[in-house]
C-alpha cells in the first residue's frame, strides 16, 4: 500500500510541473512583454520580473522531464543519483514555493499565484499555499524510491488507480484554477458585451418580418443611422407615409438566433409615432 | 433588397457638426422603438432637446469662460453667452496651481465654475487654467519632461514636472518612465502642461497589460460602479454636457480613428514601441455594455449624492487601461466607468482638483 502511494507521486509531480509550464508558455505567448505582474514576480524589481519567471519556467521544466527521465532507467533495487537529485530538488521546488506564496499572501494580497499562468489569478488563500505543501510532501516520499515498475497484478493496479484518483482529487480541491477552468469552458459572453458585425445585424433585419412590412416605404437604400445600446441595434431609414416624410426605426435583439425585431416609424418632423412602437417587455439593453 | 454594400462605414464623432442633431435623436428613436417613451426621464430629456443636440444640454451649476475682470467681490466673464457678471460667495474658493483668493486671478485665465445654488448667480469655486493629461508615457526627458500618449483619439501631450511638484508626484507615480501610465493635473501652459497634483495612483503593470476583467454571467450588473474621472475638452465644446465612455460599439464608432497629429514636433519613431493603442487591450478591469455616442446613462456621485443623466459623447478607451480605485470617499469599486467633461464633472458636484469621485452607472432603463 505505502509502496503503491509512493509509486503514484513521480507521473503525478511530473505532470504538474510540465502542466505548470505549459500554462507559462501559453500566457507567454499572448503577452510577450508583460512585466507588471500580479503574481509572485511582482514582489521584484521590475527588471527581475522576466529573469525570475524565465528561471522558474527553466526549474519547472527542468524537474518535470528529470523526474520522468530518471523514473525508469537509473538504479536497480535503490535509485541512482541523478533520480535523487531530480527528486531532491522537486522537493525544494515546492518547499521555496510555500514560501513564496506565504511571502506573497501578506505583502501582496490581491496577487494570485500565477502557479498555471492566467488561470492562476485568484488571491492566494490557504489552499494555494497548502496544494505547494503537499507536492512537496509527495516529492519526499519518492526519495529513496526504486526505479518504477508496472503493477504486477490486477489488485495492484487498481490500488494504483485508487490512490491517483484520491491524489487528484484533493489536488483539484486545493486548486482555484480548477473553478475557472469549468467557468471558461461554460461560459457564454452577455450579449452587451459580444461584438456582433453590422452586416449580421442587417441579414438577421432582413429576414424579419418587420422588414417585410416596412420595406416597401423606404425611400433610400443606405440607412440614415445605425447604432448600438447593449444588446439592441437600431437601424434607421429614411421613408415616406402618406406623403409624409418618416423615419423607419428597426430594433434588432443581438441573440444568434431568431433575434427579437421591432419597428417603429415616426413624422421626421414632429417626432409623432405613426406606427407601432413596442411594448416594454423586451427593453432590455 | 438592400445589400451590405449600402451600408456606408459609420463613424461616430460628436465634433462632427453635420453629427449633434442625429446623435441626439437617437434616444427619441430607442424611446419609440422600445415603447419607452412614458416611462423613462431618459428619454424625457432627449425630447427637450431633440433638436438642441446631445452636446448642448443644459448646465445648471456650471459656467466656462475667459475672465475679464475679477474683484474681490465680483468675476466678470466671457461666455458663450457674452460679458456676464457674477458675485463672489464670501466663502468663494480660487484654484490656480492651487488655492488662492479670487482677486489673484488673472485676466485672460480660461476658467470654470461652479455656482452655489442651481442656476443661482452667486459662485462658490473657481478653477483657473487646469489641465489634465492622462495616458501613457512613451519618452522621458531629464529633468522630468514627459511625452504623453492620451489615445487615437486626443494624441501627444508634453507634461513638465517642476522640482517642486516631482516629489509629491513620484509618491503616487513613481515609475515616470515609458511603458507606464501617467495621470496628472496642473496649469495649462503654452503647448505643455506643468504638472502639479497626481490625480490617482500609477497601476503597477504596463499600459498595454491591464487585468482583465472577470468574467459575467447572464446580463452584465446594471447600475455599474468605479470611478469617475474627467478629461480635457479638446475639439469638444467647452460646456459640453457629456463623457467618454469606455466602451463604444466598435463596430460603428471611430474607436479606430488614425491617431491625431502629434503636439510637438521631432521624430517619433523612436517612441512608437511605446504607444498603446487602448482598443487592442481587451475590456479593461470593468466590463461595460457596449453603447454609442448619443446614449444616455445616469451617472450619480457618490461622494456629492448628485445624479445626472448624461449622454455619451465621446471614446473615452484610455480609461479602460486604468484599472484604478478613487478614494475620494471611501475606496470604490476597482476601473474608471466614465470619462467625464470638466462641465459634467463639477455639474456632478466633482472637485476638478481632486479628479477623481466614486461613481455608480445607470445603463439600461
Amino acid at each position: 500500500m505505502l509502496t503503491a502511494i509512493r509509486e503514484v507521486q513521480i507521473p503525478l509531480l511530473a505532470a504538474m510541473l510540465l502542466g505548470a509550464c505549459a500554462a507559462k508558455i501559453w500566457r507567454a505567448l499572448r503577452a510577450p512583454a508583460d512585466t507588471g505582474r500580479t503574481d509572485p514576480a511582482g514582489l521584484f524589481p521590475a527588471h527581475l520580473q522576466r529573469p525570475i519567471m524565465i528561471l522558474v519556467f527553466a526549474a519547472e521544466l527542468g524537474l518535470g522531464l528529470g523526474l520522468i527521465g530518471t523514473a525508469l532507467k537509473f538504479g536497480g533495487t535503490r535509485p541512482a543519483l541523478p533520480a535523487t537529485i531530480a527528486r531532491t530538488g522537486t522537493a525544494l521546488f515546492f518547499l521555496i514555493a510555500v514560501a513564496v506564496l506565504n511571502e506573497t499572501r501578506q505583502r501582496r494580497p490581491a496577487s494570485g499565484c500565477g502557479c498555471f499562468g492566467e488561470l492562476s489569478g485568484t488571491p492566494i488563500g490557504l489552499r494555494t499555499i497548502a496544494r505547494p505543501g503537499l507536492l512537496c510532501a509527495s516529492a519526499v516520499a519518492t526519495l529513496g524510491l526504486p526505479p518504477l515498475r508496472m503493477p504486477s497484478s490486477s489488485a495492484e493496479a487498481e490500488l494504483w488507480l485508487a490512490v491517483l484518483a484520491f491524489e487528484l482529487a484533493l489536488l483539484a480541491f486545493l486548486s482555484p484554477e480548477l473553478g475557472e477552468i469549468m467557468v471558461r469552458l461554460g461560459y457564454s459572453e452577455p450579449c452587451e458585451l459580444r461584438r456582433v458585425p453590422v452586416g449580421r445585424t442587417m441579414t438577421a433585419l432582413q429576414a424579419s418580418s418587420p422588414w417585410r412590412k416596412y420595406a416597401g416605404q423606404i425611400s433610400a437604400a443606405p440607412p440614415s443611422d445605425v447604432w448600438r445600446e447593449g444588446c439592441w441595434r437600431f437601424v434607421v431609414y429614411p421613408g415616406r407615409e402618406r406623403g409624409r416624410q418618416v423615419d423607419i426605426i428597426f430594433a434588432v435583439y443581438l441573440q444568434s438566433r431568431r433575434p427579437v425585431v421591432r419597428a417603429a416609424v415616426l413624422d421626421a418632423d414632429t417626432d409623432e409615432v405613426l406606427g407601432p412602437a413596442g411594448t416594454r417587455e423586451s427593453a432590455v439593453i | 433588397m438592400r445589400h451590405l454594400a449600402d451600408i456606408p462605414r459609420w463613424c461616430d464623432d460628436v465634433t462632427d457638426s453635420a453629427s449633434p442633431a442625429r446623435f441626439a435623436r437617437r434616444s427619441l428613436l430607442k424611446a419609440a422603438v422600445l415603447g419607452l417613451r412614458d416611462e423613462s426621464d431618459f428619454s424625457v430629456i432627449a425630447a427637450g432637446n431633440g433638436d438642441a443636440g446631445a452636446a448642448e444640454r443644459p448646465l445648471i451649476y456650471t459656467v466656462t469662460g475667459r475672465i475679464l475682470d475679477v474683484s474681490p467681490h465680483i468675476v466678470v466673464l466671457l461666455t458663450e453667452h457674452g460679458e456676464q457678471r457674477f458675485p463672489l460667495a464670501a466663502s468663494a474658493e480660487a484654484w490656480r496651481g492651487g488655492p488662492v483668493p479670487p482677486a489673484a486671478l488673472r485676466q485672460g485665465d480660461h476658467v470654470v465654475i461652479r455656482r452655489r445654488l442651481p442656476g443661482a448667480p452667486v459662485i462658490d469655486r473657481i478653477w483657473a487654467e487646469i489641465g489634465r493629461v492622462t495616458g501613457t508615457i512613451i519618452e522621458r526627458d531629464e529633468p522630468p519632461g514627459l511625452l504623453v500618449d492620451e489615445g487615437p483619439a486626443k494624441g501627444r501631450r508634453i507634461v513638465l514636472i517642476g522640482p517642486q511638484a516631482t516629489g509629491r508626484i513620484q509618491v503616487r507615480f513613481p515609475r515616470l518612465e515609458p511603458g507606464y501610465l501617467i495621470d496628472v493635473i496642473g496649469l495649462k501652459q503654452d503647448g505643455y502642461l506643468q504638472a502639479l497634483i497626481p490625480a490617482t495612483s500609477q497601476p503597477p503593470y504596463r499600459a498595454g497589460h491591464p487585468p482583465v476583467a472577470p468574467m459575467v454571467s447572464g446580463h452584465v450588473p446594471d447600475p455599474a460602479s468605479g470611478t469617475a474621472v474627467w478629461h480635457e475638452p479638446g475639439e469638444e465644446p467647452e460646456n459640453l454636457l457629456g463623457l467618454a465612455y469606455p466602451a463604444l460599439d466598435p463596430e460603428t464608432s471611430c474607436e479606430r480613428a488614425a491617431a491625431a497629429t502629434s503636439a510637438c514636433s521631432g521624430d517619433l519613431h523612436a517612441v512608437e514601441e511605446y504607444a498603446v493603442d487602448p482598443h487592442a487591450t481587451g475590456s479593461g478591469c470593468v466590463r461595460l455594455p457596449y453603447l454609442s455616442v448619443g446614449s444616455l446613462v445616469r451617472l450619480r456621485n457618490d461622494c456629492a449624492e448628485r445624479a445626472r443623466v448624461v449622454p455619451v459623447t465621446s471614446c473615452g478607451a484610455t480609461a479602460r487601461l486604468f484599472c484604478d480605485r478613487c478614494v475620494t470617499c471611501g475606496t470604490s469599486r476597482k476601473g474608471r466607468i466614465a470619462d467625464l467633461t470638466m462641465a459634467a464633472f463639477v455639474e456632478l458636484g466633482g472637485a476638478l482638483e481632486v479628479g477623481c469621485f466614486n461613481a455608480t452607472m445607470m445603463i439600461g432603463s
